[in-house]
């Protein structure tokens, strides 16, 4: 479904990503976790190229792309075929609520508005704003925005939706609304990659944890095995950190 | 003091002409306003040999006085456009060209070198984020340009755009030095015939706070209903 190989990315003299090996199934949930600054956010935005690799090739269903010589069609087949939430939401504000939800189809897709109306009040209604729809953006709080935003990108219909850091600005008390969200997609059987330092959640939700750090990929794998069997030394100091109860797990089984 | 009589006489005198000084206007600040979004967008991404080019003629517009540079374009337009014609073949007599048009020409130029630093500012305002969530819709630039950073650019502008049209309407004046007849040029050809200059004057005063004061209402209505839509 998703293939990428030998990903590299720096920004200016900076190497962020310094070959990254991937490979993804249709309906897998896979979650980047690790220390903030390895790369987990850019190599989201290498499969929608809003960020350009220096080199690596990636294969997303039938498109397949060198990004050493990536055509301008490309990128624009990469984007319509994946959808991205953004940690700071990024909504359209001079749209309504189901402007936003609309637009793409109606833009990018060439849907007409009665079509896109319809699909977007569906969704809409699946994340729970079906009365929000005629607000602007600005009058609603962060979980809200968060949870158009999860619509606009489910309008699309895409492959694989990129979740960025999803929850990361949200205040705590609408962290929750927005999960429930994601979850609930992750059960609809669409593709997702996430990138979240919600570990409880990752571990609940997600078939496949990758751990990062420094640009490499340390340890890929289940959930169990991550959380609660690894043997690698700089996954065990980052959960130790981050996620104290991956140790209790960890002792449990050995 | 004033004479009422004349004041009258004058008013409806002069009124005759701010039908046209605010065509001429509406021209040069629609005019303006395309040159600068153009010059904005070259140097917003960052256009290689025009970025340059523009950023001359931008230095150089805003450096010379306004008259000087309607005098330049009053003197050398005609050959200019004479040089092209001839170039081109065309049967056009360039030295018949009306001083209203040289008047447009030169106030537009002018005036798109300062909308394009509004324009600028006005489309840096429109977060990156959203672009970046346009882009990853699988929008074209040019999608995103039109659906999303116009709408909220245009927000920004307003209030520029209404002082940058009651500039060009000052500016007009200046047509008077190449013949080009608008409220000033008219309060002046009256004042020289009746020799009643202030009253002339201050007419022509009252029809320029007249035309503000209009600008400035009907931009503040369309600007809060743009931000009413936000």
């Amino acid at each position: 479904m998703l293939a990428i190989q030998n990903l590299k990315v720096s920004f200016g003299d900076k190497e962020v990503l310094k070959g990254v090996d991937l490979q993804v199934n249709k309906g897998d949930v896979v979650t980047f976790i690790g220390p903030s600054g390895t790369g987990k956010t850019t190599i989201l935005k290498c499969v929608n190229y809003l960020v350009e690799p220096d080199e690596g090739h990636m294969q997303l269903a039938d498109i397949s792309v060198d990004f050493k010589k990536i055509h301008k069609k490309e990128i624009l087949q990469l984007r319509r075929n994946t959808a991205m939430v953004f940690q700071q939401f990024n909504l359209f504000k001079n749209k309504t609520v189901v402007e936003n939800v609309m637009d793409a189809q109606i833009a990018v897709q060439k849907k007409s508005k009665k079509e896109a109306y319809e699909r977007s009040i569906d969704l809409l209604e699946k994340v729970g704003l079906l009365e929000k729809k005629d607000e602007y953006p600005s009058r609603l709080s962060g979980g809200q925005q968060q949870r158009v935003s999860i619509a606009r990108a489910l309008a699309v219909e895409p492959d694989v939706v990129l979740f960025d850091e999803p929850t990361s600005s949200l205040d705590p008390e609408l962290v929750a609304e927005v999960l429930k969200v994601i979850e609930r997609v992750a059960q609809t059987g669409v593709t997702i990659l996430l990138v979240t330092h919600e570990m409880d959640f990752a571990r609940k939700v997600s078939n496949k944890i990758v751990f990062m750090e420094k640009g490499h990929i340390v340890e890929q794998g289940s959930p169990e095995e991550i959380f609660e069997q690894s043997q690698n030394e700089r996954t065990r100091q980052f959960l130790k950190h981050y996620y104290p109860e991956a140790i209790e797990l960890m002792a449990v089984h050995s | 003091m004033l004479n009422m009589e004349i004041l009258v006489d004058n008013f409806f005198g002069i009124l005759t002409v701010v039908p046209q000084t605010v065509a001429l206007a509406i021209t040069i600040f629609i005019l303006s306003i395309l040159i600068g979004t153009g010059m904005a967008l070259v140097q917003e991404y960052n256009v290689p040999v025009l970025k340059q080019v523009v950023m001359l003629f931008k230095l150089f517009l805003r450096g010379t006085p306004l008259i000087v540079f309607i005098f330049i374009m009053y003197y050398s337009l005609p050959s200019i456009i004479g040089y092209f014609t001839e170039l081109m073949n065309l049967d056009y007599n360039a030295s018949n060209i009306s001083p209203v048009v040289i008047l447009i020409v030169a106030v537009s130029l002018t005036v798109s070198s300062f909308q394009a630093e509004t324009i600028r500012g006005s489309f840096l305002s429109v977060s990156y984020g959203q672009i970046e969530a346009a882009r990853s819709l699988g929008y074209t630039p040019f999608q995103a340009f039109k659906r999303i950073v116009t709408p909220q650019a245009l927000v920004e502008a307003l209030p520029e755009f209404g002082s940058a049209f009651l500039v060009v309407m000052k500016a007009i004046s200046l047509g008077f030095m190449i013949t080009v007849v608008d409220i000033f040029a008219e309060a002046r050809l009256i004042a020289a015939s009746n020799s009643y200059y202030v009253e002339a004057f201050v007419v022509a005063a009252l029809m320029y706070w007249g035309v503000a004061a209009l600008v400035v209402k009907l931009t503040g209505k369309y600007e809060s209903y743009l931000v009413s839509r936000t």
